[in-house]
């Protein structure tokens, strides 16, 4: 995978966060004209990178939470998200459960179920048995 | 249907192996102990059952041409059973394991058979004509975890093996005295001077970063498909310094076996009680192709079948209050053969190119005898 090390160094970091920063905003201008589609693929794209140091992962999933509160019509989002976000995403669904708050929990057990009749349960296990690329 | 006939022989079946000539089936049914029936006038009646095991046997392979059975046990240890006039006379073969036995198969010359185990090493057997034994060379280097399941290169010499630490491995298996060097001519380009040395980790594949299952050779041993636990199957072409290597995914639950039909043809069999067809397309990509048995349509209230309904009713809960109950299907008969989880699949017959037959054993206790005379894309090479 390209880009994928087990170490970060400290500078890596520094870019990689700049980098998100960067993308962060070419959300928000995406989300101001109401591309929410392209805001999440945008927001899921390069997050396997660095994945191993905490402040990168934070800063990947503020940048998701972002444009995943942000969708208001589900099946349509997935009608247009090509397959192979399928796997990150769910992932990212799930540290949204995680967190325990409230909308966040609904919105994502929102696009949980869709997400399932789509992707079908292999996508979850894939998302259960990858312990190396975590978010 | 490609289902020639099932038949529920137990409450749970951990493997099975047929006959030579497919008379009669061994299998353990979840206990210490290998029942053997053979089908007599459409009816199968138990013949033998075979004793020695303290624990449960989780592999058994019965060898086509010397009509041996080889069983491995949670008991760390392994028999070589033999028919003696109608008895079958069991020969202790010393592994030397402090961990359970888990998977079990002869070579294709039958000389050998390789054993894999919890103890995160695998056992090389081989018959040592002056003492009338069985002696076990072990394989101690490089597993990082228990071997899962085992698989013979046509050329008697190279073992494919999957392990719970995510990676499959070939070695080779060289044994002197038992395996002639001369006869490497054939494949002398194959043949390098480290695959004659036993042990000798000739590939590693790491390819998936959750427990493998069910490793198998292509009929011509060019290519290897092994599953993950992560519902993802994958196909290593050219086996050898260079590999190419493919992942699949697939949508549902995942696989604990699998058979290669032909060189372009797999079947994989797993949590999802229905067999699936895997095929590699003219480019050599693979991909899932179909279900071989018939799915239940699913009503229109939810896709889930009755046993998940219930759990995601209450999962999504808040916003669908209806959804437990409509999606409830008519219990036990789901459309499929098996109702548990396939975890062996057998081919029937000789080793070839082309694999008509099959049989699947599982979870539920039934083993079903598949054909595939009516499904026409299967049986191109």
């Amino acid at each position: 995978m390209a880009g994928s090390e087990g170490f970060v160094g400290a500078d890596n970091a520094e870019a990689i966060i700049t980098r998100i920063e960067h993308k962060t905003r070419k959300i928000e201008s995406l989300l101001k004209q109401y591309k929410t589609v392209e805001a999440l693929k945008t927001a899921l794209e390069g997050t396997y990178a660095m994945t191993s140091d905490e402040r990168c992962k934070s800063a990947h999933w503020i940048a998701v939470h972002r444009a995943i509160m942000a969708i208001k019509d589900v099946d349509g989002m997935l009608s247009s998200l090509d397959p192979e976000y399928y796997d990150i995403l769910m992932k990212y669904l799930y540290r949204g459960l995680s967190t325990g708050d409230r909308p966040t929990c609904d919105q994502c057990l929102r696009i949980h179920e869709k997400l399932t009749e789509r992707a079908g349960h292999g996508c979850i296990l894939r998302f259960l048995t990858d312990t190396v690329n975590t978010v | 249907m490609a289902v020639i006939s099932v038949h529920q022989f137990a409450q749970c079946i951990t493997c099975h192996a047929w006959s030579p000539d497919r008379s009669m089936v061994a299998f353990c049914p979840n206990n210490n102990e290998v029942h053997i029936y053979r089908l007599v006038e459409d009816k199968w009646e138990k013949v033998h059952v075979l004793q020695k095991h303290d624990q449960l046997i989780s592999g058994i392979d019965w060898s086509a041409r010397s009509n041996k059975i080889v069983t491995a046990s949670h008991d760390r240890n392994s028999y070589v059973w033999n028919l003696e006039g109608s008895e079958w006379v069991p020969t202790l073969v010393i592994l030397r394991l402090n961990r359970a036995a888990l998977c079990v198969q002869w070579s294709p010359k039958e000389n050998k058979f390789a054993v894999g185990s919890g103890a995160k090493t695998v056992c090389i057997c081989y018959y040592e004509q002056e003492n009338n034994w069985w002696v076990s060379k072990l394989i101690r280097k490089r597993h990082d975890s228990s071997v899962t399941s085992v698989s013979w290169h046509p050329d008697n010499n190279l073992l494919a093996t999957t392990s719970t630490d995510g990676k499959c491995r070939v070695f080779s298996t060289f044994i002197k005295g038992v395996d002639a060097k001369n006869d490497n001519k054939k494949d002398s380009k194959k043949s390098t001077s480290s695959d004659l040395k036993f042990g000798e980790l000739i590939v590693q594949l790491d390819l998936s970063s959750s427990w493998t299952f069910g490793v198998k050779w292509s009929p011509s041993g060019n290519t290897l498909a092994y599953v993950g636990h992560n519902s993802m199957i994958y196909f290593v072409d050219d086996v050898g310094p260079s590999p190419l290597a493919q992942n699949v995914v697939f949508r549902d639950l995942p696989l604990r076996d699998v058979l290669f039909v032909s060189e372009k043809r797999v079947i994989g069999v797993g949590f999802d009680c229905n067999p699936m067809v895997f095929a590699a397309d003219e480019r050599g990509v693979w991909g899932f192709v179909r279900y071989l048995a018939e799915r239940k349509t699913v009503s229109s209230g939810s896709r889930y079948g009755s046993q998940f309904s219930e759990a995601f009713g209450k999962f999504y809960g808040q916003s669908k209050p209806g959804v437990g109950n409509d999606a409830v299907e008519t219990s036990k008969t789901r459309g499929v053969v098996h109702e548990n989880c396939i975890n062996s699949i057998i081919r029937l017959g000789e080793r070839g190119i082309l694999t008509r037959r099959f049989s699947t054993s599982g979870l539920d206790g039934r083993i079903v005898v598949w054909d595939l005379e009516n499904e026409q894309d299967l049986l191109e090479l």
